[in-house]
This record gives C-alpha cells, sequence and structure tokens, in this order.
C-alpha cells in the first residue's frame, strides 16, 4: 500500500509539479496551464514572476535553472523562447538538468 | 546612516562568506530632513527606508559572495514587517543570510534589531548583473572602503 502511494507520487510528472508551481505562484488558474502553453507569450508571465517560479523550480527540484544562459542564447539568435519556455520544453530541461546532477 | 544620500550602512562588523551571512550596523541620525514630513512632532524611520536598509546590507553579502564583479538591485520585497517604530538615534543592528543563489538572481532574508529585538524583517529577491559602469563600480568601491568592506572578498586584490 505504502509503496503503491509512493510510486504515485513519484510518478507525479515534472509538468504537473511545474504547472502547480505556475498557477500557485502567478495565482494562474490550474486548467489554463497546458504542456503546450508558452509561460511568456500564453500565460503573460513577465520576467519577474519567473524569478519566482524559477526559485521555486530550483527548490523543488534541487537544480539551478540556468536563466542567464538561456537569456543569452534567446538574444544571440541561437535558441527559441519555445525551447525554453513551453512548458513540455520546460520540463524536458529540468528532466536533464536532474539527471545530470544525479549523475 | 545619512539618509539624503542613501547611506544606510554605516559598518560592516561580520561578513562569512562560508555561512553565506553578513552583520552590519546602521544609526539613525538625531537630525535629518525626512523627519521633517515624516512626521511633524513625531520623528519615526519610514518604512521603505528600513527595507533600503536591509536592501543594502544584503547587497554587501551579494557583492562579497559575487567577489565584486556583479551589481545586485532589488526586484521584490515580501513578508516585509514593520514590528517597531524606529527613532532618531537609535543604534541599529542589520543582518542578511541567503535563501537561494539562482541563475542571475538571489533571495535573501535579513532582518533588523534595535537594543537586540527584532524591529523588521524581510524576504527580499535581487537581479544582478556585470556592474554596468565604471563610474557605479568606483563608486561602490568607495562605499566599500567607507564601510570596512573586508579586501579579501575583493576578486582583484
Amino acid at each position: 500500500m505504502f509503496t503503491h502511494k509512493f510510486k504515485g507520487l513519484m510518478m507525479t510528472s515534472t509538468f504537473d509539479r511545474v504547472a502547480t508551481i505556475i498557477a500557485e505562484t502567478c495565482d494562474i488558474p490550474r486548467d489554463t496551464i497546458t504542456p503546450e502553453s508558452h509561460a511568456i507569450d500564453d500565460l503573460g508571465i513577465d520576467s519577474l514572476d519567473f524569478l519566482d517560479i524559477a526559485f521555486a523550480i530550483d527548490k523543488a527540484f534541487g537544480i539551478k535553472l540556468p536563466l542567464e544562459k538561456w537569456t543569452q542564447e534567446v538574444n544571440d539568435g541561437k535558441a527559441t523562447t519555445e525551447q525554453y519556455f513551453v512548458l513540455s520544453n520546460l520540463s524536458a530541461r529540468i528532466d536533464e538538468l536532474v539527471a545530470a546532477k544525479g549523475a | 546612516m545619512n539618509l539624503e544620500y542613501f547611506h544606510l550602512i554605516d559598518r560592516i562588523v561580520q561578513l562569512d562568506l562560508a555561512e553565506r551571512k553578513i552583520t552590519v550596523e546602521a544609526n539613525v541620525p538625531q537630525h535629518s530632513t525626512i523627519f521633517e514630513g515624516h512626521f511633524p512632532g513625531y520623528p519615526l524611520m519610514p518604512g521603505v527606508l528600513l527595507i533600503e536598509t536591509m536592501a543594502q546590507t544584503s547587497g554587501w553579502l551579494q557583492i562579497a559572495l559575487m567577489k565584486f564583479e556583479r551589481m545586485p538591485f532589488l526586484a521584490a520585497v515580501k513578508e516585509a514587517k514593520m514590528r517597531s517604530f524606529i527613532t532618531p538615534g537609535e543604534a541599529l543592528t542589520v543582518e542578511a543570510g541567503i535563501e537561494h543563489e539562482g541563475s542571475g538572481f538571489t533571495v535573501t532574508n535579513a532582518k533588523i534589531l534595535s537594543g537586540g529585538k527584532l524591529a523588521c524583517n524581510a524576504t527580499l529577491t535581487f537581479r544582478h548583473v556585470p556592474f554596468p559602469n565604471t563610474e557605479l563600480r568606483g563608486h561602490m568601491e568607495v562605499m566599500a572602503e567607507r564601510i570596512g568592506f573586508p579586501q579579501q572578498a575583493r576578486a582583484d586584490v
């Protein structure tokens, strides 16, 4: 029973955790946040609010989102905002950072 | 403190880079034009200046941790509480510690004590960037000298 419950917790997807953080941090209805949502373009999250989200994600996942590097890449035209701020992509980046931390 | 010039920190008492904590002294002046308006016949340190005092204390800690290469700017104030009145002539102790170091931002917890008693506290968020120009960096170096910023916390010495 306990194992099953624990497993259930572990299986909560990265996207679900990120969506919950965004909903709570920015007071956005949870059901409007989908994996396809763009944090900036669709959800209207500005850079200051995104700092709060980054803070919560860093703490929740034990990582450090490389916001400065991402911003630089976007400014230099080497990446698009979609690669980092569409939530399914953001979740994938988080999974990579968590995996890299454990490696 | 020299309120008119936003000099809110008088002296760094302790800077612990390993523990990521700082303690400073800040003495509220007996006289300031600020007190003429806030308030006539009942002078009090404005809450915004107490928040600024906690921000400057947090700022010096960050400058030390970033080896005097980047400048923090206050971006968000949370859970700021003014627990008691601060009046002219009070000697304050201000403490700050790092809650989180993110990429390009830092969250600190800071508090002000008067007579050993907690008077204010806040959680502050800063964005930090490389010093935008030599004038600002030069000014901060002068301020660092004035408040006893430890030389060993400087990158270029």
